[in-house]
């Protein structure tokens, strides 16, 4: 025990003899683990949006203007009768029009020329909803069937599909550069921590020397370096930490406004708290110990 | 004490450095060896504390064969062997106390067993009054006695010295060599490497003499003859 503590202590004043370059392998672990962070989080933002987005899909059926009411239940039932399906709501031919007069309330021309024709040439709408837009195409390929072909004049969802196909497209782009970003400040940290154990070892070339003399085994003398990379991986990971919470208190306001389901950054980040700093200290305690663990094996000869 | 049987070593770009040497020391024994730059006497050093290994033959100190050491045996060879070279080799930031606790602390010996140890070699080479002082306050004379009191808290059986007053005045090189006179009396063996003539003459002690790596000679009451 006093021989980890005495190892601990030898650290710590390798640390403060080297104390702009051990400031400078916090930093660029800190930098680190702040795009990993920011990787996560538009992670965590983008499936939210998407699970937003996909709650506001609907599949509209546009109904022939002279069904049958009786066709039109039927039609509802059938719609009712698959799992995929969560709601089905009805528009009658008047709120069609009045929906479609709001949508082009600002296009003049459109709603001139809908007042040129004597009658509403609007039929019932279903608005329906499902668990999964991968659902809807399902739904309108069971809705091609012969004896339903003359009610339904046609279906709307391509343009949804289309939207969140660029959304996810979009999201799934800046989590690449996230990645990208993180793989280069993880390489820079890396080398960093090489060269910070290769300078200690260089400057300490004659303490190594001498301990050797005097019958130090390997443990005492890499010891201090590898007590060194767990302590940069600490100190690093709780000052991430402190500035990702202290920055979500900033950004959560923000996205109140955009999450109106009540999603909070904080309660995720706090919820998931254990998992995010144990997953963040693995990470960096690998990276800082294979950097060191190398730079010993190419400059000691213990 | 130290058997050395058929040693040889040789360094791909030098050739052959030491060729066939055999020697025995006893116990409490006191040696010089001697012999010009180059003869092979450092690098005898070196395969005693096992720095290098040799490229063919023996060597045991107290029973152990020494010869293929594994690194991880090594550090316990080197702590029962006292080491002290012409270069002090002390730890600048640390005082005299520090210096020679450091040897127990890489040992993993408790605080209690250092406070006790220490002021005790400290003693035995004159140091007591000097503890609290750095390196670069004492005098040559003065450092290379932290050295040997560095090199004795593990009570070893032998110190090697290898050009011990190469730095030093006659006057520091005789309290030097006076402590290793007194180390011997308590029946420690001393290998002393030196090139100092007087010191070997004034020692009448043995006196084993290498040349272009050989051993040409061996005296029980030699004298420095080259």
């Amino acid at each position: 025990m006093s021989g980890l503590i005495r190892i601990i202590s030898y650290a710590l004043q390798d640390i403060g003899r080297n104390a702009g370059l051990s400031a400078m392998t916090v930093f660029m672990l800190v930098l680190m683990l702040l795009s990993l962070n920011v990787v996560w989080t538009v992670n965590q933002l983008a499936g939210e949006s998407i699970a937003l987005v996909k709650k506001e899909v609907r599949l509209s059926v546009f109904l022939a203007p002279d069904i049958a009411d009786r066709s039109i239940d039927e039609l509802e039932n059938y719609l009712r009768s698959f799992p995929e399906v969560i709601s089905v709501s009805r528009l009658n031919r008047d709120q069609a029009l009045a929906e479609f007069k709001a949508r082009y309330a600002g296009r003049g021309e459109v709603l001139s020329a809908l007042n040129e024709l004597t009658e509403n040439p609007f039929g019932p709408i279903f608005m329906v909803a499902a668990r999964d837009p991968a659902d809807y195409q399902r739904l309108i390929s069971a809705l091609a069937l012969p004896e339903y072909d003359r009610f339904i004049e046609g279906t709307s969802f391509e343009a949804h599909a289309g939207a969140l196909e660029r959304l996810g497209v979009i999201i799934r782009r800046v989590t690449e550069g996230g990645i990208i970003l993180l793989g280069l400040f993880s390489l820079i940290a890396f080398l960093i921590i090489f060269n910070t154990v290769r300078v200690a070892i260089s400057t300490q070339r004659a303490e190594i020397s001498i301990k050797r003399l005097v019958g130090a085994g390997s443990w005492f003398i890499r010891g201090p370096y590898l007590v060194a990379a767990v302590l940069f991986a600490v100190v690093s990971v709780a000052l991430t930490i402190t500035l990702v919470l202290i920055t979500l208190r900033y950004v959560d306001p923000y996205l109140r406004g955009v999450f109106t389901n009540g999603f909070s950054l904080t309660n995720y980040y706090r919820s998931h708290i254990l998992v995010i700093i144990g997953g963040q200290l693995l990470a960096v305690l690998v990276l800082t110990v294979l950097s060191s663990g190398l730079a010993m094996r190419r400059q000691l000869r213990v | 004490m130290i058997d050395i049987t058929g040693i040889k070593k040789t360094y791909p770009a030098s050739g052959l450095i030491l060729d066939d040497i055999h020697l025995h020391i006893d116990p409490g024994e006191f040696v010089s060896i001697v012999g010009q730059s180059g003869a092979g006497k450092t690098t005898l050093v070196r395969l005693l504390i096992a720095e290098e290994k040799p490229s063919a033959g023996r060597i045991a100190i107290g029973g152990w064969d020494i010869s293929n050491l594994a690194p991880s045996e090594v550090p316990y060879l080197r702590r029962q062997i006292g080491v002290i070279f012409q270069d002090f080799k002390l730890l600048p930031k640390k005082t005299v106390f520090e210096n020679v606790a450091f040897a127990l602390e890489v040992a993993g010996e408790r605080r209690l067993r250092i406070r006790a140890v220490v002021p005790q070699v400290l003693g035995i080479v004159g140091l007591q009054d000097k503890r609290n002082h750095y390196p670069a306050e004492l005098s040559g004379g003065e450092q290379q006695r932290v050295v040997i009191a560095r090199s004795l808290v593990h009570r070893p059986k032998v110190i090697i010295a290898d050009e011990p007053t190469g730095n030093l005045d006659t006057i520091n090189a005789a309290e030097v060599i006076e402590i290793f006179k007194k180390i011997n009396e308590f029946g420690t063996t001393i290998l002393l490497v030196t090139h100092n003539r007087d010191v070997v003459n004034q020692l009448r002690r043995r006196v084993i003499t290498i040349e272009r790596g050989r051993l040409i000679s061996d005296e029980k009451h030699g004298k420095y003859v080259l």
